[in-house]
């Protein structure tokens, strides 16, 4: 009896064991499968601040920094004269003026119309909304330079060129850039709301603009926001139409005024080398001038930056509500 | 309720409807269909500048004809594009889908990593790029630096490992143009009901089998979507060259007809790839229809 016992004790015990050990191995496995999981996620975070390190790090040094061998993030003198001497040459100010007059200014057009727009094709039926929905979709493909030439000849007639009319005018009309995108994606959105509070406001004998614009607008928030973000950001950094309507510097946007001080500098370090062999670095350029550079971009992207940042929680929360990917 | 001009319930509805949309017909007529018919009339002429406006004579299809024989760089231009378009898509479509499903776990931090995720889409589009590209910077030599090749080069030979690593960092590119592509994968994952995979786990399936029976048949409408999206902005974006090639011939040489012809035809060569990814796509959508 006592033996049978004792054996039976090892037993529980040993399988006790078993379970520990199991449970230790697989805690074991789930923590390896993290850490791998979390190394991918850092690394691959890494691949996307890179430029932005390596940028802000190139546009803090000066040139005893680019100079000193042993430096290479972090510069020993921290000194924003770089800054200072970018934003003489973009004038920048002026270009940020422009570049938020642009922008900012098509942005909310274009959430106003897209909305409007969206709206009608989501809500109604209509006798040919088909083809029109069709080609709202045809209207996203065509690349922007297969219709610039006409396009430009048109805004030159009617005296637009060098104002900021090109932009804000198909805006307001829900073209513009990647205005048919964001035409869809308020489509989407709107597919999605309940029938019920539409229908209780006309029963309450709402007109169609009234419910639209006190009941729907609003609850539109979270495609606003991305078609908002979405369209300032594209605006921001877009160089071709700016290129195409904005020919004198004093309408320049922070983007073209980025590549105009480049195209400069480049041409600068050519005829510098054309006359005499300078040192330059790898790059070509005279390593203070790629470092202004750098500082230049930082500051063309800085305000855009910014707004990103107080806003990034909002927006991916608001992509996943918008149903942008339904279509 | 008071009737509006004596129209019906029908009637009204249908007019509100145009109404609402009207904006944006106007617009697809003053902004789109009307250019385009201008672009097209323009690539079948000479055009001149002259005193009073653009003076056009019929030439035909000589413009088009011109493009494939006398031009010597429009072809290898379009064939540097295509082939580009081609390698470079379906890795981005890989690359986002893959992040997507990182950043769509249950980890600590995931609202910092989704915002460093879409960091590309907010400085990595446009003017930005297309300086950082010129800078070198950019030519983000992450991989292709020399401590890495000279670490490297000992163990796998050098007329490998040089091409190897310009690769890798040809990939940094392709995940640079791939934010907007991520947003669009993790809302499309958002809507997978999790009681599928519930369902999938109760009968047995593993993490790799859910994959491919749920969450991949889920996404494929996101997956359509992602392919045209990024066809289409590998054609537009700056730093395409037929785009900068074209734009060059209208506005340095004044050669608007020869422009819109070019135009035309990369359009139209847009348009036949777009063609065949709708029909390989209308198969697998059909597959996933009638789902919620």
């Amino acid at each position: 009896m006592e033996t049978v016992k004792i054996n039976r004790a090892a037993e529980y015990r040993e399988k006790a064991d078993a379970v520990w050990k199991v449970s230790w191995v697989k805690r074991g496995r789930s923590i390896i499968g993290s850490a791998i999981y979390y190394l991918v996620l850092l690394s691959l975070s890494f691949v996307f601040m890179y430029p932005l390190l390596y940028m802000i790090s190139k546009s803090l040094m000066r040139p005893q920094d680019v100079a000193d061998a042993t430096i290479r993030w972090v510069p020993k003198m921290f000194s924003l004269q770089n800054y200072k001497e970018a934003m003489v040459a973009l004038d920048f100010w002026h270009g940020l003026l422009n570049s938020v007059i642009i922008s900012f200014g098509s942005a909310i057009l274009q959430v106003l119309s897209c909305s409007l727009i969206g709206y009608g094709f989501a809500r109604y039926r209509f006798p040919g909304q088909g083809i029109f929905l069709a080609l709202v979709v045809f209207t996203f493909l065509i690349p922007p330079q297969t219709i610039v030439v006409p396009l430009f000849i048109f805004f030159l007639d009617l005296g637009w060129v060098n104002t900021h009319l090109p932009f804000v005018v198909p805006a307001l009309m829900g073209h513009g850039l990647k205005g048919a995108l964001f035409v869809l994606i308020f489509i989407q959105f709107y597919r999605r709301l309940p029938n019920v509070l539409e229908e209780a406001a006309r029963i309450d004998g709402a007109g169609a603009m009234r419910t639209y614009w006190g009941i729907m607008f609003p609850m539109a928030k979270p495609a606003m926001l991305v078609v908002f973000l979405f369209s300032v950001v594209w605006h921001w950094n877009d160089l071709f139409e700016p290129n195409m309507y904005l020919l004198v510097p004093e309408y320049f946007n922070l983007a073209q005024s980025m590549a105009f001080f480049n195209g400069n500098a480049n041409l600068n370090v050519q005829q510098a080398a054309a006359s005499v062999s300078v040192a330059s670095d790898a790059l070509g350029m005279a390593p203070t001038l790629q470092n202004q550079i750098m500082a230049g971009v930082m500051l063309t992207i800085a305000p855009i930056l910014l707004m990103y940042l107080f806003t990034q929680r909002y927006f991916v929360e608001s992509v996943e509500r918008t149903g942008i990917a339904g279509e | 309720m008071k009737k509006k001009f004596g129209l019906s319930m029908r009637g009204r509805h249908i007019l509100e409807g145009y109404s609402f949309v009207s904006l944006w017909i106007i617009g697809f007529f003053l902004f789109m269909a009307i250019p385009l018919g201008r672009s097209l009339y323009y690539s079948l002429n000479n055009l001149e500048m002259s005193k009073n406006g653009l003076v056009a004579t019929y030439v035909g299809l000589t413009h088009y004809r011109a493009a494939f024989t006398s031009d010597v760089d429009f072809v290898p231009l379009l064939q540097t594009t295509m082939t580009t378009m081609l390698t470079q898509v379906p890795l981005i479509l890989i690359f986002s889908m893959f992040s997507a499903l990182l950043l769509n776990g249950k980890i600590k931090g995931r609202g910092i990593f989704r915002g460093i995720f879409f960091l590309p889409v907010i400085i990595a589009s446009g003017a930005i790029l297309k300086e950082l590209l010129q800078q070198g910077a950019a030519q983000l030599p992450i991989f292709y630096n020399n401590d890495l090749y000279y670490k490297l080069s000992g163990i796998i030979p050098g007329n490998i490992l040089e091409p190897l690593l310009q690769y890798a960092d040809s990939l940094t590119l392709v995940m640079w143009d791939s934010g907007v592509q991520i947003l669009i994968f993790i809302a499309g994952l958002q809507t997978i009901s999790p009681s599928l995979y519930e369902a999938a786990h109760c009968d047995g399936a593993t993490k790799w089998e859910a994959f491919w029976k749920v969450t991949f048949p889920m996404i494929v409408p996101m997956l359509f979507v992602n392919t045209l999206y990024s066809i289409v902005n590998s054609f537009t974006k700056a730093d395409n060259q037929v785009m900068d090639y074209i734009m060059n011939n209208v506005f340095a040489n004044n050669n608007y007809g020869y422009g819109s012809a070019m135009g035309w035809i990369y359009f139209l060569l847009i348009a036949v790839v777009l063609a065949i990814v709708f029909a390989i796509f209308r198969k697998g959508m059909a597959a996933t229809e009638g789902r919620g």
